[in-house]
């Protein structure tokens, strides 16, 4: 997986065109991830006291 | 701050507390829909859906812009700006919240302010992250024509850009993650009552005493 994007000018130079878009399931594949944990968290080993832990 | 009561015998207690004024709400709404706005309009075409964003995006950038700019004019001269400030105070209930959390405690961490630490940190990211995406996307305005300037894609070095769209890019794939956990922590059954506070503005008196300490969130009563 590439983690940038590359292109060549008009003298064979290489020049970065920004972040791959590649990246894009793997940003939305963490915030998955994290919400996932989060829940089983909170379903099985958080503490049952309610308080504002989170944003 | 307002106060609105509803009538009958637990009044006090579900006596309405405003927490987000109008003008709040008004700004937190308008910058999820240019945020929403900006992020569709920059991965939808990626994602195979092709249409004319480039208008609507740099449009949406302006909004945005906007809206941040009177947010810290606001903040910074209408409203508590102390309210988002992390104190030593608010460190330490971090730290027994992160002790209660893992079992290291069994005594749970004192409420906090109007604002808790997670929600100052979290505003903190989205002001690095959303302000990174602002300057970087205001410097690539340069590269469209529009109708008060025309392009000038030699403004800047190669290089430069290169660093420039790498920051703007990683700062929008970025906030994909972020909006997605905002998203799941607003609705989360125990903070649904921060989500309505967004949407109405108020808060009950319960809910208050039980999510907030007094002493660093007073609020006016009658």
């Amino acid at each position: 997986m590439e983690l940038f994007r590359i292109s060549r000018n008009v003298w064979g130079q290489e020049i970065l065109q920004g972040m791959s878009w590649d990246l894009l399931p793997v940003f939305f594949g963490a915030g998955a991830a994290f919400i996932i944990c989060h829940m089983i968290y909170r379903w099985l080993f958080a503490p049952k006291d309610e308080v504002d832990d989170e944003c | 701050m307002s106060v609105e009561e509803f009538s009958g015998p637990d009044s006090r207690a579900y006596q309405k507390l405003i927490r987000h004024t109008l003008t709040d709400r008004l700004f937190h709404w308008g910058t999820a829909a240019s945020v929403l706005i900006l992020l569709g309009t920059a991965f939808f075409p990626i994602m195979g859906w092709e249409f004319a964003w480039v208008s609507i995006h740099w449009i949406s950038g302006i909004v945005l812009t906007l809206l941040i700019a009177f947010h810290i004019v606001r903040a910074s001269f209408w409203q508590d700006i102390y309210s988002m400030w992390v104190s030593f105070e608010d460190l330490k209930n971090g730290i027994d919240l992160a002790r209660w959390n893992l079992r290291l405690s069994e005594a749970p961490p004192r409420t906090a302010g109007k604002y808790s630490l997670a929600q100052k940190l979290i505003h903190y990211l989205f002001t690095l992250v959303v302000g990174i995406t602002i300057v970087t996307g205001c410097l690539m305005l340069v590269k469209i024509d529009t109708s008060w300037w025309e392009r000038d894609p030699y403004w800047l070095q190669e290089g430069t850009w290169g660093i420039i769209y790498v920051l703007h890019d990683f700062g929008a794939l970025l906030l994909i993650t972020m909006l997605m956990a905002h998203v799941y922590f607003a609705l989360r059954p125990e903070k649904l009552h921060f989500t309505r506070s967004m949407i109405f503005g108020w808060i009950t008196r319960v809910e208050y005493e039980k999510h907030h300490d007094p002493s660093q969130w007073r609020v006016d009563t009658d």
